[in-house]
C-alpha cells in the first residue's frame, strides 16, 4: 500500500468517525439547531415580503419591456403626418420670434416706406 | 423536480444538510455547546439575509464563508476577552459538556460498535480541537466538506497554496497524533 492509499484510508476513516459524530449529536442540540433553523427561514420569508420577490420583478420588468416595445413598434408603423404648408412654416416662425407681433402687421407700411425713401432720395442722403 | 420547489422549500432543505457540520465545526473551534449554536445562528441569519438570491449552487461555499468570518470574530473576540481576564487575575470559563451528548445511541444495533465509535470520536475530536484554527478550517472544508482547493480558498479568504500548506500540516499532525495514540 503507498501513502496515498494510506492517506485516503486515513480520511475516509476520520469522515466515517465525523459523520457518526454529526449524526449523534443529542436531542437537545439537535431541536436547538431546528429552532435555528425555523428562525432564519422566518426572517428570510420577513426581508422577501417587504419588496416583490426576484421572481416578480422579472415579471415587472418583462412586461414593461414588451410594453415598450410595442409602443416603439406602434409609432415606428403608423403613417407619418404630411408635411406642413410653407405659409404655416413661416406663420410659426413669426409666432415663436421674439420681436413684437405689431411688428408684422405694419411690416407692408415699413416696406412701402423703405421704398418711398429710395424714391425720394436717391443719393441717400438725409433730409 | 427541485426546480418546481419553492424557494423557502429549497433554503430549508439546504440548512436542514449543513447544520449539523456547521454546528460541529464551530463547536471544534469555540469548545463550547452555546458559543458554536450562537454562530451557527448568526450564520444563517447572515446567509438567509445576504445570499439566499444567489443561485443555488454557490449556497454552501458562501454559507461555509459567512460560518468562518463569524468563527474569525468569536476567535478574535475571545482572545481579548481571555487577556483581560488574565490581567485581572480570573481563571478562564470552564467548558460545559452536554450531558445528553454520552447518552448512547439505541439506533446502533451493536454496542461494542457504539462504544469503541465514542471513544474513537473523543479521541479525533480532542486532536481536531487542538489543531490552529487555520489548520483546522482547512482539514475540516477538504477533509470532510470534501470542498476543492479553489472552493476552500475562496472560504478561508487565503490562496490556494496557503489551504495546501495549513491542510498537509494539518493531516500530518492528526496522523502523527491518532497513529500514535493507536500504538
Amino acid at each position: 500500500m503507498n501513502a496515498k492509499d494510506s492517506e485516503e484510508l486515513f480520511l475516509e476513516k476520520v469522515q466515517g468517525i465525523l459523520d457518526h459524530g454529526t449524526k449523534n449529536l443529542g436531542s437537545r442540540t439537535g431541536q436547538r439547531l431546528e429552532e435555528i433553523r425555523g428562525q432564519a427561514l422566518m426572517a428570510a420569508g420577513e426581508k422577501r415580503s417587504r419588496f416583490f420577490p426576484p421572481r416578480h420583478w422579472v415579471l415587472v420588468g418583462s412586461f414593461a419591456t414588451v410594453a415598450l416595445a410595442a409602443v416603439g413598434l406602434f409609432l415606428w408603423l403608423s403613417p407619418s403626418p404630411p408635411p406642413p404648408p410653407t405659409g404655416e412654416i413661416e406663420d410659426l416662425e413669426i409666432i415663436t420670434s421674439q420681436e413684437r407681433i405689431d411688428f408684422y402687421q405694419n411690416l407692408d407700411f415699413y416696406r412701402w416706406l423703405g421704398s418711398e425713401d429710395n424714391h425720394l432720395r436717391p443719393n441717400g442722403k438725409g433730409l | 423536480m427541485e426546480s418546481s420547489l419553492d424557494s423557502k422549500e429549497m433554503m430549508n432543505r439546504f440548512l436542514a444538510e449543513v447544520e449539523r457540520r456547521a454546528f460541529q465545526m464551530a463547536k471544534f473551534a469555540t469548545r463550547n455547546r452555546d458559543e458554536a449554536l450562537d454562530l451557527v445562528q448568526e450564520t444563517m441569519l447572515q446567509f438567509v439575509r445576504r445570499y439566499s438570491i444567489r443561485p443555488q449552487q454557490e449556497w454552501k461555499v458562501l454559507f461555509y464563508r459567512v460560518l468562518r468570518s463569524r468563527i474569525t470574530d468569536w476567535y478574535r473576540r475571545t482572545l481579548v476577552r481571555r487577556k483581560i481576564l488574565a490581567w485581572l487575575g480570573r481563571p478562564e470559563e470552564e467548558d460545559p459538556e452536554d450531558p445528553l451528548q454520552n447518552l448512547p445511541d439505541t439506533g446502533n444495533p451493536d454496542p461494542s460498535d457504539h462504544v469503541l465509535r465514542q471513544e474513537q470520536r473523543g479521541v479525533l475530536e480532542k486532536v481536531i480541537r487542538d489543531l490552529p484554527l487555520r489548520q483546522q478550517q482547512a482539514f475540516l472544508l477538504r477533509a470532510w466538506e470534501g470542498m476543492d482547493l479553489k472552493q476552500t480558498a475562496f472560504v478561508m479568504k487565503c490562496s490556494e497554496g496557503s489551504v495546501k500548506t495549513h491542510y498537509s500540516r494539518a493531516v500530518h499532525t492528526l496522523r502523527g497524533l491518532l497513529e500514535g495514540n493507536r500504538s
